[in-house]
């Protein structure tokens, strides 16, 4: 397995709006491996939500290309794409992550029952991703009846319950205190040590910053800056 | 605020989601453009009936001898000037006929069959379905015509032709039986209808000649506008003293009955279309006051009155309803010009005659109808914005910018 | 490292669909619910539109089937044995035979109520010096006491009992000028151009509210018919059948009858009764797609508004990984509860309805009754549910709604991942 989990090589993303050029990214190379918790960085306007689209198959390069897991995204269709999100990448958002009207339980099983797992064992997997990050409590609850941080842990349970290559998070400590961050990112954290899941986070917060192993800044489109420590 | 600028806020939030409000002005167009339509087909039937009832010899007034609607006969008649005419002035009146109408017995050699006997004046039968009526053979030549004019209807059940004899039996002015053979002029086609059945005609002075009399049984009068009947009654009334002077209405009472019974229909249609549209149009405008909660919060923060945001709702509903309204009528007119050659019922041709009507029924647009369907639904659009436009009141400044 | 890590894509790709399309039904159901008021007015809607077509198809029935009751009672018969040609060309040779074998066949018949046989012929009758042109009616009173509702409409003397009876239409007895004990004579043409005549006392005086039967019905024995025209025992113009159900109509004149006559159900002996229904449903049929097609506008409206509102919930569930397809089912399934929701209301709503009428009928105005005289109607009108209507408003509002859906859905499918995420609320 030599495969890096993203490989992205030479990737630009120009919009055009009203008639103008926008270059979001400017001939972008990337290559993060396995078990990295990777931080995407800088002004906004820098690139960094396009290069993290990008990387999640929401978003396709004007040119380059970019690989999850071995796969080249630029060579999937939509349904591909669609498929690649469900089984490989996990994404948590700021806010809207998760759907209103399923309780904590429900949200946390959705992406296995649209994968097709069985009912038992998708009971279990959530039960045990919901006691690992200690929600046991919060199964039942709608979103709605959860605060901003609860929301964001079942957010996470969802998105590694099915075990993807990939975690991408954008922005996720944007709605939250920082005492609640603090206890996102420890979260974050141990999941990257102990069970070596991959993650890559776009971020204005430097208290993300400060968790993720390699911090990588972007401006103007291009990666300005790659360190790890 | 001013109206003007309230006018252009709410045109301005209309066309900000302008997919959806065309969704809702197409249920609009819909329901207004179909009342429409539907109105004028009803229109079209009224029409008809008052056609059918005034065509049939009744004419719109009629002029009788008392008791011979109970007991027609030859007993019950009176007596009409050579040179009389209906004192109307030439504008209002279309045409007058004076006529002997009574029960008769005809004969083939097969069948016998009751019908009324009709003596008329061919050349003041324009009034009647007689005038317009597609036949074979000829028609009566003058009132001393003594042949007989016959529906097809009867020829088949006689089972007769052009050119053979009938005998006909009837009671004469005396009170004795008259028996007598007539030839057949020809043949008259009244759309399948009962008349065909009911009326055999002759000429009248032919028929006066034979039953001993100078008098008719009716005088009917058809004018160019029915509004004109109270008048011209009044005027017979004191011509024909003595005798009974009847509208339409009254001689044709089923037939009146169905046409007020038509003008509720069009209400009742009208009611259930706007039914219909209404849990849309309530629904569209709810949501357009509930998405703007922080708009109108703002609104109100800055010193827009309560009065404002309920008129700014009531405009964007009006407007919607209006143009709604303007499209819907034009649609409905498109329809109706589609349509003018009449929509086809003949499959359901006795059906259709039952019900009184003709087999081709020919939509009829009136301005007042469509004036009336735009002035309601320009009620209801002001009615349907009231609930929505209190729920926009409702909205606290402080609570909806802190949302 | 995790398996599942190292599965390839493609592998994956494999989707068990049925895992998917429970949650996307608890899910739409769910949706729902989160604006009641708007699914309720949308649902209203819904509602109103069956309640329309089923609410007016079954009153149709209620009043078409006391039509039909009354007229089948008051003379006609469910269904009428005739002369194959009699009902085109009712003349007086067209006559059927054997009657009394075929009166024994019809009794037998568990469906038959009653039987009635007949003979007819028009003629001038006669009272002193007044003539009139009439139908003259042979009949058996006492056949005709078992189920005719003839011999109650009586309102002067009584109903025929034997031999040398007469009754009359009120219309006719007054042109004729006679009354109870009055002698009429009646003339017509017999079998092979012979006369027919007869001279009979008047006991009873019919009204049955139609113009056309007051004023030239006259009723006798079917013997005193039989001498006066000059029949044979056994002949007759029609043998009338009430049934018990008039939906037993097509398989009795369906049945197979003696050779040389044919049965002809009452839907052939006056078709001017269903053509009115017909064109009425046609009618209420046109209306009920004008409203349906209102109707799914504003189910268009209300999910463009679903669609705007859930923009970023939208992108992040394509974000998840749904497929365009799953997300369109998604909305297609949120429409079919709609639909559910709003018919079943509709159906409630009329059900309860037809229900209260059913036990009380719906009064007719006073300024109608004329109207339902002439049209056999009764005074209050009964609703017989109409299950046909129920089939057409339900099945119409599901592919209508499930239409209403595509427009919305296409543009949740056309929308990118990235902007919808991205949209400010």
């Amino acid at each position: 397995m030599s495969n890096p989990v993203v490989e992205v090589r030479g990737a630009s993303r120009v919009y055009t709006e009203d008639a103008v050029p926008v270059h979001a990214l400017r001939d972008v190379d990337l290559t993060v491996q396995r078990g990295e918790f990777v931080s995407l960085a800088g002004p906004s306007g820098s690139g960094k939500s396009t290069l993290l689209n990008v990387i999640g198959g929401l978003d396709r390069p004007t040119s380059g290309t970019v690989s999850i897991d071995g796969v080249c995204l630029n060579d999937l269709n939509d349904t591909e794409l669609a498929d690649l999100r469900l089984h490989k990448i996990g994404f948590v958002f700021q806010s809207y992550n998760l759907i209103p009207v399923l309780s904590a339980r429900e949200n946390v099983e959705f992406i296995m029952q649209l994968q097709g797992v069985g009912a038992a064992e998708r009971a279990q997997r959530a039960a045990d991703i919901l006691q690992s990050l200690g929600l046991e409590t919060m199964g039942d609850r709608r979103p709605g009846e959860l605060s901003g941080g609860q929301q964001q842990r079942v957010a996470v349970a969802r998105a590694i319950v099915t075990e993807p290559a990939l975690l991408l998070a954008d922005e996720p400590s944007a709605n939250l205190d920082s005492t609640t961050t603090g206890e996102l990112l420890d979260l974050l954290r141990v999941l990257n040590e102990t069970r070596g899941v991959t993650i890559v986070a776009a971020t204005h917060d430097p208290m993300v910053m400060s968790y993720a192993k390699r911090r990588i800044t972007l401006r103007d489109g291009r990666i300005e800056n790659d360190s790890t420590g | 605020m001013s109206f003007a600028l309230l006018m252009r806020l709410s045109l301005r939030n209309i066309l900000r989601h302008r997919r959806r409000n065309a969704m809702l002005l197409a249920a609009i167009v819909v329901a207004v453009g179909g009342v429409t339509f539907m109105n004028s087909f009803i229109r079209g039937f009224q029409q008809d009936l008052r056609d059918s009832a005034v065509n049939n010899l009744t004419g719109h007034i009629k002029v009788f001898a008392p008791g011979y609607r109970d007991d027609p006969g030859i007993e019950r008649s009176f007596y009409v000037a050579g040179d009389w005419r209906p004192d109307v002035s030439s504008g209002l009146l279309e045409g007058w006929a004076a006529r002997i109408r009574i029960p008769a017995v005809i004969m083939s050699e097969r069948e016998t069959r009751g019908v009324q006997l009709v003596g008329v004046d061919p050349s003041q039968e324009g009034i009647s379905f007689l005038g317009d009526a597609f036949y074979e053979g000829e028609t009566l030549a003058d009132e001393n015509d003594k042949r007989i004019f016959v529906g097809q209807a009867l020829v088949d059940q006689l089972d007769t032709k052009v050119g053979r004899r009938l005998v006909i039996i009837t009671q004469g002015a005396d009170g004795r039986n008259r028996e007598a053979g007539f030839r057949i002029a020809g043949v008259y086609d009244a759309e399948g209808t009962g008349l065909e059945k009911a009326f055999v005609f002759t000429g009248r002075a032919a028929l006066q000649k034979m039953l001993d009399t100078r008098e008719v049984t009716e005088v009917s009068i058809r004018l160019t506008n029915d509004g004109a009947g109270s008048s011209v009654r009044s005027m017979l009334l004191s011509y024909f003293s003595g005798l009974e002077v009847m509208g339409w209405r009254e001689l044709e009472p089923q037939i009146a009955a169905m046409f007020v019974f038509a003008d509720t229909a069009i209400f009742i249609w009208f009611a259930i279309m706007m039914g219909a549209l209404v849990f849309g149009l309530v629904n569209s405008l709810i949501t357009a006051v509930m998405e703007r909660v922080k708009e109108f919060g703002m609104l109100r923060a800055v010193g827009m009155r309560p009065g404002s945001v309920i008129v700014q709702v009531v405009i964007e509903s009006s407007l919607l309803m209006m143009s709604g309204v303007a499209l819907g009528l034009v649609v409905g007119w498109l329809l109706c010009q589609w349509m003018s050659e009449g929509l086809d019922l003949s499959q359901w041709a006795s059906g259709v005659e039952m019900v009184g009507m003709r087999s081709v029924v020919v939509p009829r647009l009136y301005g007042a109808d469509m004036m009336l369907v735009a002035g309601l639904s320009l009620v209801l659009g002001i009615v349907a914005s009231l609930y929505p436009a209190w729920r926009a009141v409702k909205i606290k400044p402080l609570e909806a910018m802190r949302r | 490292m995790d398996e599942a890590l190292n599965r390839p894509v493609a592998s994956l790709r494999l989707n068990p669909k049925f895992g998917a399309v429970n949650v996307l039904l608890a899910l739409g159901w769910r949706n729902l619910w989160r604006n009641p008021r708007r699914t309720w007015l949308t649902a209203s809607g819904i509602a109103f539109s069956v309640w329309m077509l089923v609410f007016s198809w079954s009153m149709n029935n209620g009043t078409f089937g006391a039509m039909i009751d009354t007229a089948a009672r008051q003379f006609l018969g469910h269904v009428q044995i005739q002369h194959p040609e009699y009902l085109d060309d009712p003349a007086f040779d067209h006559l059927i035979n054997d009657v009394s074998g075929l009166v024994e066949d019809a009794s037998n018949l568990p469906e038959v109520e009653g039987v009635a046989v007949r003979a007819q012929s028009t003629a001038l009758l006669s009272a002193g010096e007044r003539s009139f042109g009439g139908l003259v009616i042979g009949v058996d009173p006492q056949q005709e006491a078992v189920w005719s509702t003839m011999p109650s409409r009586i309102v002067e003397g009584r109903y025929l009992q034997g031999a040398g009876d007469l009754v009359l239409g009120v219309r006719l007895a007054r042109n004729l000028g006679v009354g109870i004990g009055d002698e009429v004579v009646m003339l017509g043409t017999a079998l092979k151009g012979g006369v027919a005549a007869a001279a009979l006392a008047v006991v009873g005086i019919l009204e049955t509210g139609q113009a056309e039967m007051d004023r030239t019905l006259a009723q006798m024995t079917l013997d005193d018919f039989r001498a006066g025209w000059q029949l044979g025992a056994d002949q007759a113009h029609a043998l009338v059948l009430l049934l018990h159900r008039n939906k037993d109509t097509a398989a009795v004149a369906g049945r197979p009858w003696a050779d040389g006559v044919i049965a002809r159900p009452w839907t052939e002996l006056m078709p001017e009764m269903v053509q009115m229904v017909e064109l009425k449903r046609s009618g209420q049929g046109l209306f009920f797609v004008l409203i349906a097609v209102i109707v799914v506008f504003s189910v268009i409206n209300t999910f463009m508004m679903i669609i705007f509102e859930r923009t970023r919930e939208l992108g992040m569930l394509r974000a998840l990984g749904m497929r365009g397809g799953q997300l369109q089912t998604h909305l297609h399934i949120e429409a079919f509860w709609l639909c559910i929701l709003g018919t079943s209301l509709g159906l409630a709503l009329t059900g309860i309805l037809l229900a209260l009428l059913s036990v009380n009928g719906l009064p007719l105005p006073e300024s109608t009754r004329e109207l339902m005289m002439i049209y056999q109607m009764p005074e209050r009108l009964y609703p017989e549910y109409s299950w046909g209507a129920t089939w057409v408003a339900v099945v119409s509002m599901l592919i209508g709604t499930q239409l209403a859906v595509l427009l919305p859905a296409w543009r949740v499918r056309r929308m990118l991942p990235v902007e919808a995420l991205r949209k400010e609320d």
